[in-house]
């Protein structure tokens, strides 16, 4: 049995355009709320990012405008009247502004829809020395000391690839914006609100435990080589003959059972491998052995036979291979994405499932500016 | 000093069996906008984020208490001891449930069924009850018993072959991805299906796979792929797109300089001098001549510290920040001045700074309550006053090992 949406009769509207706000709305629309990008004529900066569908003309080709947008709807703004009047209907408006110049500023905002949610989603908050200094995704990783674990000791460290922050930001407004939604909505508070999220202190998620050790005075984590973490060892990755097999081992059974799977009789039998630390000091020794003991076996029977064993390993798909991945094809967790331009691919769908109101798996982009007249109408504001 | 909790979700009781990192994560959010959560462990399966390896020494030297993963984790939370493996405790875990909005577990999937208990034994006393359930691959499909970790789930997601050099095998960015990021989206299911509950009255099992939580980490590629045919190349720290772009070196550290638009690389020659860099003017020169950009770069970094790189390249308008290291965490300046971190009296460590909720609700950070609590601390607030447990009663649960307030070593026949 189901229950129809979630997010039912809630209405987003995102004037911000970055990645980050387009992930904290996806996750609205895909659950049955309303979401409206109000786009400036040449389009949202996200229609301008790359990945581009080959063939397809800007502003319509971005593909990570294609994942972010699914469910959502698009109007352009001309002018300022039409974006307050958009927001007459908004219970929740997205901005990515810092200060006193804001699309539309909390005072319209609270006139036009008194019991409105502001959400800005900004690199460094509203406030703070780093308010107004320019962010992007590797500042914030730089910033929370994620940029430090990646990398050979003796040579720069490694810029993790992608839009990592921005979408743990994202997700991160949401919790904050969907606990503003319930308090109001359970009573617990009324009025308008203005959220700030700081996408570098969203990024402390990964890193605040070391923060704490090293306030503490224990030793903190630092890069000490590519696949290699200082609470233990094997946690690494091997080729395989159909792709790349992923190991992690941090209890005595799991190492017993990982010798076992491998034939490595000679590492069980030594006691003192039993410690992590000490294997971890021997490390170049043993990944040999387990390079050479896993080489021309299949990673997918290896990790099925590992799992039996209680020992935590997994293929490390490739990106080709992600998608026909056996557990992720029976989960569904890829679902149909369509664009009148792009035509249709397959990407990933909302990753929690409501099994009562599950949300919408893929569903359709609208091009650029697809229903400004139609909600333009609807808000009183035709042009 | 507040001592008190934000009282946004003041209404909203949950009962939170999760352990470790991702579940005690997803709670804490719900816990910071305060919601009353009641953390479940027992004296001899206590939260292994208070410590791997338990001996009588280590239970003697109250370490169960000083492990600065658990005290992240658990700010704002009430802690209750029930042995759940007798009936009496398993009886008092369902009238908590029965009391409750939503139940939260994390465990290897063959946990609860020996125990007797699950989504239908909850359904049971609390029809409407919202379970989230979080194993690593989630609770259905053919890996749904799969043990994971963080790093598991980091590995099955396949983003270790998006970063790092060409030659290097996959690589991994973190020793445990997977958990922060499924910490994060379990609050977000939390928030959407209690929502539902207190809309429709309606309630229902939720839950969700830690790997497909990092799919969205991993989507320039995914999409990239699902466009061309091909995933995007692993470059180490150049761009395909942008220069410069990478991690110099300072007399006293890195910077990171990523110069994403015409504006940044205006910024970057506004701070390393318009001379030296003109020659680089065009973007597809830049991109074709990255090495050599990079050396003049170099130079100039090298010869800095990277906190006055920072600060001249910011100013004049290019992105760059240093490359903090974890032991450096709290000395940033902007987060003093946000007050991101907040130092609390802990009892058996002392001062710990806590990481406070990442958003501000009209300025204001939610309020840390209280620290991460001690093994059992809530047992006669929530036995006794929420189920009205008499005082016998509870000394008998004591006796018998059902409650208590230290850990214990698990009988060799246990496990």
């Amino acid at each position: 049995m189901t229950y129809g949406k979630a997010l039912e009769g809630l209405r987003v509207l995102d004037v911000a355009g970055t990645i980050a706000a387009g992930y904290c709305g996806k996750l609205f629309a895909d659950q049955g709320a309303e979401v409206v990008l109000a786009e400036p004529p040449e389009g949202f900066p996200t229609r301008h990012l790359p990945p581009f569908a080959p063939g397809v003309a800007a502003p319509e080709a971005s593909g990570m405008h294609l994942y972010l947008s699914t469910n959502k709807r698009s109007a352009v703004c001309r002018r300022p009247s039409e974006l307050l009047a958009l927001a007459r209907e908004a219970s929740i408006v997205i901005d990515a502004a810092v200060g006193e110049e804001r699309p539309l500023s909390a005072t319209q905002l609270a006139a036009v829809s008194p019991n409105a949610l502001l959400v800005s989603i900004t690199w460094f908050g509203q406030d703070g020395p780093y308010a107004k200094f320019l962010g992007t995704d590797a500042v914030c990783q730089a910033l929370t000391s994620q940029i430090d674990w990646l990398g050979e000791p003796d040579e720069e460290p490694m810029i993790p690839g992608g839009y990592q922050a921005q979408f743990v930001a994202g997700v991160t407004a949401f919790v904050g914006a969907m606990g503003q939604v319930l308090a109001r909505e359970i009573g617990s508070v009324s009025g308008t609100g203005h959220l700030d999220v700081s996408i570098l202190e969203s990024n402390l998620c990964f890193t605040e435990i070391e923060a704490m050790r090293g306030y503490k005075g224990m030793p903190t984590r630092t890069r000490i080589g590519v696949n290699r973490f200082r609470a233990t060892y094997p946690l690494g990755i091997y080729p395989c003959s159909d792709g790349w097999l992923g190991v992690t081992v941090l209890t005595p059974s799991q190492w017993d059972g990982l010798c076992r799977l491998l034939g490595l009789q000679n590492l069980a039998a030594a006691r003192k491998y039993r410690e992590g630390a000490v294997r971890q000091r021997d490390a170049d020794e043993i990944d040999r052995q387990i390079a050479e003991s896993v080489r021309g076996k299949s990673a997918k029977e290896l990790a099925a036979r590992g799992q039996a064993l209680g020992v935590p390993l997994a293929i490390v798909p490739t990106m080709e291979q992600l998608v026909d991945v056996d557990q992720y094809v029976e989960r569904g967790a890829f679902g149909e994405v369509r664009h009148p331009d792009i035509g249709s691919v397959q990407l990933p769908v909302t990753p929690f499932r409501l099994f009562g109101c599950p949300a919408v798996a893929g569903g359709s982009v609208a091009r650029l500016g697809a229903d400004t007249q139609a909600l333009l109408a609807r808000a009183g504001g035709a042009p | 000093m507040r001592m008190s909790l934000s009282g946004f979700l003041s209404d909203l009781r949950i009962v939170d069996l999760s352990m470790g990192w991702a579940g005690p994560l997803a709670t804490r959010h719900l816990a910071d906008l305060g919601a009353e959560v009641i953390k479940i462990e027992s004296c001899t399966r206590f939260d292994w984020f208070r410590g791997w390896e338990a001996s009588q020494s280590w239970i003697d030297e109250d370490q169960a208490e000083k492990h600065p993963p658990f005290l992240a984790m658990n700010r704002n939370k009430k802690d209750v001891t029930l042995d759940l493996s007798t009936e009496r405790g398993r009886d008092l875990l369902l009238r908590l449930v029965a009391v409750s909005d939503a139940v939260v577990e994390n465990f290897p999937s063959t946990v609860l069924p020996k125990l007797n208990l699950g989504y239908e034994a909850f359904r049971e006393v609390k029809p409407e009850i919202v379970m989230l359930s979080m194993p690593g691959f989630g609770s259905t499909g053919p890996w749904k018993d799969y043990r994971a970790y963080g790093s598991t789930t980091e590995q099955a997601a396949g983003l270790p072959h998006l970063s790092g050099r060409p030659e290097w095998p996959p690589a991994m960015v973190h020793i445990a991805l997977g958990d922060a990021v499924a910490g994060l989206n379990g609050a977000a299911a939390l928030l959407a299906a209690l929502r539902h509950l207190k809309r429709t009255g309606e309630g229902q099992f939720v839950d969700l796979s830690h790997a497909e939580c990092l799919f969205p980490l991993g989507a320039h590629g995914i999409v990239e792929q699902a466009l061309t045919g091909s995933p995007p190349p692993r470059l180490g720290n150049k761009s395909r797109y942008c220069a410069p772009h990478g991690v110099y070196p300072c007399r006293d550290g890195w910077i990171v300089i990523q110069a994403e638009s015409e504006e940044h690389w205006k910024g970057v020659k506004g701070a390393v001098g318009w001379h030296k860099l003109e020659p680089f003017d065009d973007l597809q020169d830049r991109l074709a001549r990255s090495d050599e950009l990079d050396a003049v770069l170099i130079a100039w970094t090298s010869t800095r510290l990277a906190d006055d790189a920072m600060l001249d390249l910011q100013t004049n308008g290019a992105p760059a920040a240093i490359v903090r290291q974890s032991k450096h965490l709290l000395r940033d300046r902007h987060f003093q001045a946000r007050g991101t971190w907040e130092i609390r009296d802990r009892k058996f460590i002392g001062g710990i700074p806590h990481a406070m909720s990442p958003y501000r609700i009209n300025g204001e950070a939610l309020a840390l309550g209280w620290p991460a609590p001690t093994l059992g601390k809530d047992n006669k607030k929530v036995l006794g006053g929420l189920l009205g447990i008499g005082k016998r009663a509870l000394q008998a649960l004591e006796r018998d090992g059902i409650i208590g307030r230290r850990p214990r070593l698990r009988k060799a026949s246990g496990e």
